[in-house]
């Protein structure tokens, strides 16, 4: 099955996430910052990234921009609360940096497993 | 008598007159006047040597000769002579004349012209005598130069300046007085007592007692009241003046209006501290979205697992309902501190204003009525026609709420402002050359100015806990900041409040260089008439041809016809009036491939579910929902 990086430094939203996609029987990996994410990535084992943009050590932007160097073909899914410029500029941003889908918080996590399906059956086609 | 005791008579009498003159000419000769006599013929006979020295001559070369010979022809005849002729008629004269003086240049004089009769009493001659007051002259004109330079000076300084008796009586008060205290002319403020312009009487009384000392005093800002008894704060400064029994003769003040100095402070305050709430506003909305998708996520996991038989199904519905309303919470909260994302386009502010307009009227209690004033066609701005409508929406219901224990009127109206004029009246920076100027102004209780100072903080609320949120003017000011304009307020307790909306014009642009014909057509479905005409609004503002229907049959209509097939149909509508089976039916009769956008309030309904399984909602977008969303779900669909 596809294994999936959650990069989130909030615990209970990464333990919802992972829960969630657990159950869908994909691999969950984590990371709580972005440093973690792109030191111990493991591009063979991973197909698609969920990071959250705002986050300590490296930020989410610098996660997408670093994995896609590592591993073009990832799917990335970039996620935010918000910030000093409010959530919709960084995701903005990070779809420009090549993040495949956006969601700002809170998102319904359905819809998301559902994009996940979509994105990842593409790939498989 | 002996012709001896004759001749030494005689000569003694020789010596005496000798002695005589001797005497009278050195008296004449030192005076500093110029002393001459004068026949009928109008001829000097005799002249003292000051009047030599004058005209830089000895007595030989001046006696003899005319007065027209001395002065010239012309001042002889048009200044000399009509004077002399008096004189000889018996008149002393006297009169000023300025003269050119050889070597001197212009000098100013004193003439007086006496009669000097001969023994028989006949005028045959004029003593004329002339001083030299150019010196008095020039210190005259001088003295009255600088009284001149002074009262243009005090009239012209913005700084108010007063005189006034020791009692408080204004004696003199300059021009900057008069406007800085709303007074009319001078006269009329000589009835009036300083003392009662003070706001606090016994202030003034102290202010008096510390001028006892005859020192200049500075007393910092005071608060006073103009003659027309309004509110103004000034930096007086005072001296009192004795006389040299150490009795108060007078006591001068200067008055320096601070009241706009004092409310740039006030604002400058104001807007670092909105500032700070922004921020802190903006962190707390980042934690709590944080929050909230782990909420809504486990609940989520929670629906996905009960059966739809399950009576939990219904709980979760509701937590999953309670996160959108959270959501939609701090999506004002952002909006406050100006972190939400718009799609901006080139709208006209009296079109939303209308709308708007129509909205609230269609809400309006009986009591309170609502007159607009819109006089202008066209209002060009670049906003977000969806945040625009929020910002008159919000001002409007605050308007009504004013009103809630009283019948009142709400007026509307909106005007163009120069740009300099808004630099002027709002003292900043200005971003356009021209400004839209909306004014919403109600006739409820108003508010007083401890109120004034915080009604743009956000959660700042009169009205008791649990009702509104306290963000609504919050959310106006975040907008409107966030535009580049700029919103203010004034208000009198029970007489209502007034706002004035700035927003900076943005030039004015083809919205869509495509042809009518050429543009895509979105059929817009929506129950919501008027929260949607803005929407059409921004949609027609971003060059799309929008045919807004509130009969779902109306797709029906629209199919049936060969020509403009909608490229697009937009679905808002509340979750409960959905049609699904209805519209699933539309679509398939007419084997319609037209993509639809779905729009609502939640996604936790089965009738949407439909839908979208279904196929014939390509995008579901749950409210709240920002144009930017709804925009780039269009793009993607066509």
């Amino acid at each position: 099955m596809a294994g999936i990086l959650i990069v989130e430094d909030e615990n209970d939203l990464r333990e919802m996430l992972k829960v969630s996609l657990s159950r869908r029987k994909y691999t969950v990996l984590e990371a709580s910052n972005g440093k973690d994410a792109i030191v111990h990535f493991k591009p063979a084992v991973t197909d698609l990234v969920i990071t959250d943009l705002i986050m300590p050590e490296e930020d989410g932007l610098k996660v997408i921009m670093r994995l896609r160097e590592i591993k073009p073909s990832i799917k990335i899914i970039a996620i935010s609360g918000g910030g000093k410029a409010g959530p919709a500029s960084y995701l903005n941003l990070a779809k420009a940096l090549g993040a495949d889908a956006v969601y700002s918080k809170p998102f319904s996590v359905n819809e998301m497993i559902k994009k996940i399906g979509e994105m990842l059956n593409v790939e498989q086609g | 008598m002996n012709s001896n005791d004759n001749r030494s008579d005689n000569k003694e009498y020789f010596n005496y007159l000798a002695r005589e003159k001797y005497f009278s000419d050195h008296i004449v000769n030192s005076s500093r006047s110029m002393i001459s006599i004068i026949n009928r013929s109008y001829v000097y006979e005799k002249v003292n040597s000051t009047f030599c020295e004058a005209q830089k001559g000895v007595e030989e070369s001046i006696v003899g000769k005319s007065l027209s010979d001395v002065w010239g022809d012309e001042t002889f005849n048009k200044r000399i002579k009509p004077n002399i002729d008096k004189c000889f008629s018996g008149a002393t004269v006297s009169y000023e004349a300025s003269f050119n003086i050889p070597q001197a240049g212009k000098r100013f004089f004193e003439v007086i012209f006496r009669p000097f009769p001969a023994e028989s009493g006949e005028i045959t001659h004029l003593l004329a005598e002339t001083f030299d007051i150019t010196d008095f002259k020039l210190t005259q004109k001088f003295a009255s130069d600088k009284e001149e330079e002074f009262r243009r000076f005090e009239t012209n300084l913005p700084i108010g300046f007063l005189r006034c008796s020791p009692e408080g009586m204004i004696i003199h008060a300059n021009r900057a007085f008069l406007i800085i205290m709303d007074c009319g002319n001078e006269t009329d403020i000589h009835k009036v007592n300083l003392r009662n312009l003070y706001t606090d009487k016994s202030l003034f009384d102290l202010h008096l007692k510390h001028l006892m000392d005859n020192k200049p005093k500075t007393f910092g800002r005071v608060p006073l009241v103009t003659c027309k008894g309004n509110d103004i704060t000034c930096r007086i400064s005072g001296f009192m003046t004795v006389d040299e029994h150490e009795t108060p003769l007078f006591l001068d003040f200067s008055f320096e209006d601070s009241s706009r100095e004092l409310m740039l402070e006030n604002r400058l305050l104001q807007a670092q501290k909105l500032e700070t709430i922004g921020a802190l506003a903006g962190g707390i909305a980042h934690d709590f979205n944080n929050i909230l998708t782990t909420i809504s996520g486990y609940s989520e996991l929670l629906q996905n697992d009960l059966p739809d038989s399950s009576p939990h199904t219904g709980n979760v519905a509701r937590i999953l309902a309670a996160v959108a309303k959270a959501r939609s919470l701090i999506n004002q909260m952002l909006t406050f501190s100006r972190q939400v994302e718009q799609e901006k386009v080139t709208v006209n502010v009296c079109d939303v204003l209308k709308e708007t307009i129509g909205f609230v009227r269609s809400a309006l209690p009986s009591h309170i009525k609502i007159k607009s004033n819109i006089r202008i066609k066209k209002a060009t701005v670049f906003a977000d026609p969806t945040q625009l409508f929020r910002v008159f929406l919000n001002l409007m219901t605050n308007a009504m709420q004013a009103m809630e224990e009283r019948a009142g009127t709400i007026s509307v109206s909106v005007a163009l402002v120069k740009g300099k004029i808004v630099q002027k009246e709002l003292n900043k920076d200005i971003v356009a050359d021209e400004y839209a100027l909306v004014t919403v102004r109600d006739t409820g209780k108003g508010m007083d100015t401890s109120l004034l100072r915080r009604i743009f903080e956000p959660f700042f609320t009169t009205r008791e806990v649990g009702r509104g949120s306290g963000l609504g003017l919050s959310v106006v000011h975040g907008i409107v900041t966030e535009m580049g304009g700029e919103v203010m307020v004034s208000s009198k307790l029970n007489e209502g409040s007034v706002f004035y909306v700035y927003l900076p014009l943005s030039k004015d642009f083809e919205i869509s260089h495509m042809s009518p014909e050429a543009r895509r057509r979105i059929l817009f479905i929506t129950g919501n008439r008027y929260e949607s005409r803005i929407l059409t609004l921004a949609l027609e503002s971003a060059g799309y041809d929008i045919t807004q229907s509130s009969d779902p049959n109306h797709l029906e209509k629209m199919l049936s016809g060969t020509k403009n097939k909608p490229n697009l149909v937009l679905y808002m509508i509340e979750s409960e009036q959905i049609r699904t089976d209805d519209l699933i039916e539309q679509f398939s009769l007419h084997d319609i491939r037209i993509p639809c956008i779905l729009i609502t309030d939640s996604n936790q309904m089965q009738e949407e579910e439909k839908l979208v399984t279904s196929g014939i909602v390509k995008e579901h977008l749950i409210k709240p929902v920002s144009l930017r969303e709804i925009l780039s779900a269009i793009k993607a669909s066509i």
